[in-house]
This record gives structure tokens, C-alpha cells and sequence, in this order.
């Protein structure tokens, strides 16, 4: 048995550092030259997915994709989001405009949104501390009031952190599946 | 603290609780009366032996010289003190403190394990976001009925039955999580099912969920 888990985000957003934190397995990583230094003070950005593991069980795996944060590769999102239970979304806060690079893939993974399967981490909180948690969480409430969205602070290189925040959208997809259509 | 209280605009004003709403007791209920109230007000609870807690629910933040690892568990009082607050002008120096984790520790032990008076009985709650309490240690017990009351009306008690934990541990979160100020309510919703979890493919002791909690040892 497996469950398909994707990484999503703007590129620096800590994709590839949050699985490493969670994976079991090494991590496999590709990278390549950044070509859009003005999105992102990076040498090197993700162009391939990064792929990790945690074994639930013998015969049950997580599998942790994370994909591209580029545009230009939107292409493996389509290819990904349809296989994924749930996604993981990292924005960071010191992102030029973190809320609406946040409503922009949440608009992308529509449907994963509408199964509970998306979870958000704002990241680098403490190197820029505005915008609050509480300037996301108000787009979402006014505008999806129907979806439960958790939004979380997370440090990706905290393995506690990102357990957290995996436990909380697992928890979610599962509560979606069973009590989603049963609200007033 | 009303509009109408006769206080000059920037007075403070002390409220003294009845001996049966001291400590969190009375600052939870304080809390909740202010948050119902249709401008920013600051609120400064001296808590006995642990200082003073400024919290500017305009903004969304508190000031406090402690940890929440310090939070007492009992203090012999809790005094209140309010003065109106700003909607451009922080009362504390930004970006302070997220606000839900100490709202939801002081609505966690405000009132034993009895619902907070201002819930009503038949009533059911539901989460209008998800708590940020990223500074506190909370369990997966309350990860998985934070997401329950995420997606269903539910009493204390249907809740508690529906995750398979004792009902005073669900009184508490939702008291908590009232304190925090985030749960919708309603007197019309249909009796939460107790059994629509196994129903959905993930039942408390079997889902994924559980599968990966007890990998993990918690």
C-alpha cells in the first residue's frame, strides 16, 4: 500500500529540506542552475523531484514528492496531483507576496483542496515575522469557508515540526472523508 | 468595559471576578465577553506571581516575559485590567506573540472539566480556522479532534465518543478552543455520527493516522 504525499511551493520555500527531515531513505535530489535569481537569491533551484520515504509499515509506505516550485514545470504538477492524497504546501514568509503565492496553488490543486488533502507550513517566520498567521488564514476563511485548511509556522529542518504538520493534514484528509458533507 | 460603562475614553478598567470565576476561570471568561464586543480593546492580566500578559486582540499578539512552559497551572489570581484599544496603534511592540497558543492554554485549564459557562447545552461547535499551537506540546488525541471539529458540528460529548477519548479531555478542547475564539455554533446541526469514521475508511485505531502514530511512539 501507498500514499503519495507532494511537496508543493514557490522555490525556496524549504521543499526540499522538509522531506529530508521526514524521509527514512536518503533523499534523492536533482538540481540544476537557477535561472530566475530575482524570485529566488539561489544558486541552485529543484528542477526534478525530490523523492523520500517513511515506512508506515512492512507493506505500507509514504511516498514524498516534491515538485518544482517553477512555473515552467507546472507540467509535473498535472502529472502528480492527480496520483497525491494529500500535499503539503510551504510558503515562505519572506516571499514578495507569500498570501497570494499561497491562494495562486491552492487555486492549482483545487481538488486536492476540496478533499482536505492540503496542509500549509509558512516558513522563515523569524526572519520576516509579518504577515501573521492570521493574514493567511483570514483569505482562507474568506474564501473558501468551506474548506478546514490547517496553516502552521514550521521550520523545515525540524523533524518534530514537519511531523506535526504531516499528522495534521493526514488527520484532516481522513476527517474530510468521513465527515465532509455532514455540516449545516 | 462597555461603550457605555461612563469610563473615559483610555481608562483602564479592573475587573474584579466573583470568588467562583477566579484565576483562569475569570480571565477566560473576561476574554470571552471581550471578544464578542465590536471594538479593539487591550487587556492586561496580572497573574499572580508570573507577571503581567498584554494582549492586543486588535493585532492578534500578547507580550509576556515568560515562557508558556511556565504557564501556572493554578494561580491564586488572576487580575484583569482592560483600557480600549487602537486599530492602527499597537498596544505591544509587533510582531509580539501568536495569540492562539495562550488562549487556548488558559481555556484548557480555566475550567476543569466542565464546559465553560458560556457554552450551551445541545448546542454544536465547529472550527472556523485551524489553531496555530505550534509553541505548545499537544498530542495527537487533539490533532485528530481539531480536525474532526474542522469538518462536523459536534457536541463535547459526541466528539469525545467519536475519537474514543474520555469526555472531560473533549470538554476541555472545546473550551479551549472557545477561549481562542475560533468555533462557529450552531443549535440546528444533526447529531454528529460516532461511526461515520470507520465509515469513511479511517477509523480512530486503523487509518493511516493511527498506522504512523503508533510507528512514531506517540
Amino acid at each position: 500500500m501507498e500514499h503519495i504525499i507532494l511537496f508543493a511551493g514557490p522555490m525556496g520555500a524549504g521543499k526540499t529540506t522538509a522531506i529530508r527531515s521526514l524521509s527514512e531513505t536518503p533523499v534523492i535530489s536533482t538540481e540544476a542552475a537557477n535561472t530566475d535569481l530575482a524570485t529566488a537569491d539561489k544558486a541552485t533551484t529543484t528542477v526534478a523531484m525530490d523523492y523520500g520515504e517513511i515506512g508506515v509499515t512492512d507493506e505500507e509506505k509514504v511516498r514524498l514528492y516534491g515538485i518544482p516550485g517553477q512555473r515552467r514545470f507546472d507540467f509535473m504538477w498535472r502529472i502528480l496531483r492527480d496520483r497525491a492524497e494529500g500535499m503539503v504546501l510551504l510558503v515562505h514568509n519572506d516571499h514578495p507576496d507569500p498570501v497570494n503565492a499561497m491562494r495562486e496553488y491552492l487555486i492549482e490543486f483545487a481538488d486536492l483542496c476540496q478533499r482536505g488533502g492540503v496542509a500549509i507550513g509558512i516558513t522563515r517566520m523569524d526572519v520576516r515575522p509579518g504577515p501573521i498567521l492570521t493574514d493567511y488564514t483570514d483569505v482562507l476563511e474568506r474564501e473558501r469557508p468551506d474548506l478546514m485548511v490547517p496553516v502552521l509556522p514550521v521550520d523545515p529542518r525540524d523533524r518534530g515540526n514537519m511531523e506535526m504538520l504531516l499528522m495534521s493534514l493526514i488527520a484532516n484528509i481522513e476527517m474530510r472523508g468521513s465527515y465532509g458533507r455532514v455540516f449545516a | 468595559m462597555s461603550p457605555d460603562s461612563g469610563a473615559a475614553v483610555g481608562t483602564r478598567v479592573t475587573v474584579d471576578a466573583p470568588p467562583e470565576l477566579a484565576g483562569w476561570a475569570g480571565a477566560a471568561t473576561a476574554i470571552h465577553a471581550i471578544q464578542q464586543m465590536p471594538m479593539p480593546v487591550t487587556l492586561r492580566l496580572h497573574v499572580d506571581g508570573h507577571g503581567v500578559i498584554t494582549i492586543d486582540l486588535a493585532f492578534n499578539a500578547y507580550e509576556w516575559s515568560r515562557s508558556l512552559s511556565d504557564f501556572s497551572l493554578t494561580p491564586d489570581s488572576v487580575r484583569v485590567e482592560t483600557e480600549p484599544g487602537n486599530p492602527d496603534t499597537p498596544s505591544i511592540d509587533l510582531p509580539g506573540r501568536p495569540l492562539d497558543p495562550l488562549l487556548y492554554a488558559i481555556g484548557w485549564r480555566a475550567f476543569g472539566d466542565e464546559p465553560a459557562p458560556w457554552l450551551v447545552d445541545g448546542h454544536r461547535y465547529r472550527l472556523r480556522r485551524w489553531p496555530s499551537l505550534s509553541e505548545l506540546a499537544i498530542g495527537l488525541d487533539e490533532v485528530r479532534m481539531i480536525a474532526m471539529l474542522g469538518n462536523a458540528f459536534a457536541t463535547a460529548d459526541e466528539l469525545a465518543a467519536a475519537a474514543q477519548i474520555p469526555p472531560s479531555d473533549a470538554r476541555r478542547l472545546v473550551n479551549a478552543l472557545s477561549v481562542a475564539g475560533i468555533l462557529r455554533r450552531t443549535a440546528t446541526a444533526p447529531a454528529l455520527d460516532a461511526e461515520a469514521g470507520s465509515r469513511g475508511g479511517a477509523p480512530a485505531s486503523t487509518g493511516l493516522f493511527a498506522r504512523l502514530r503508533k510507528k512514531w511512539g506517540r
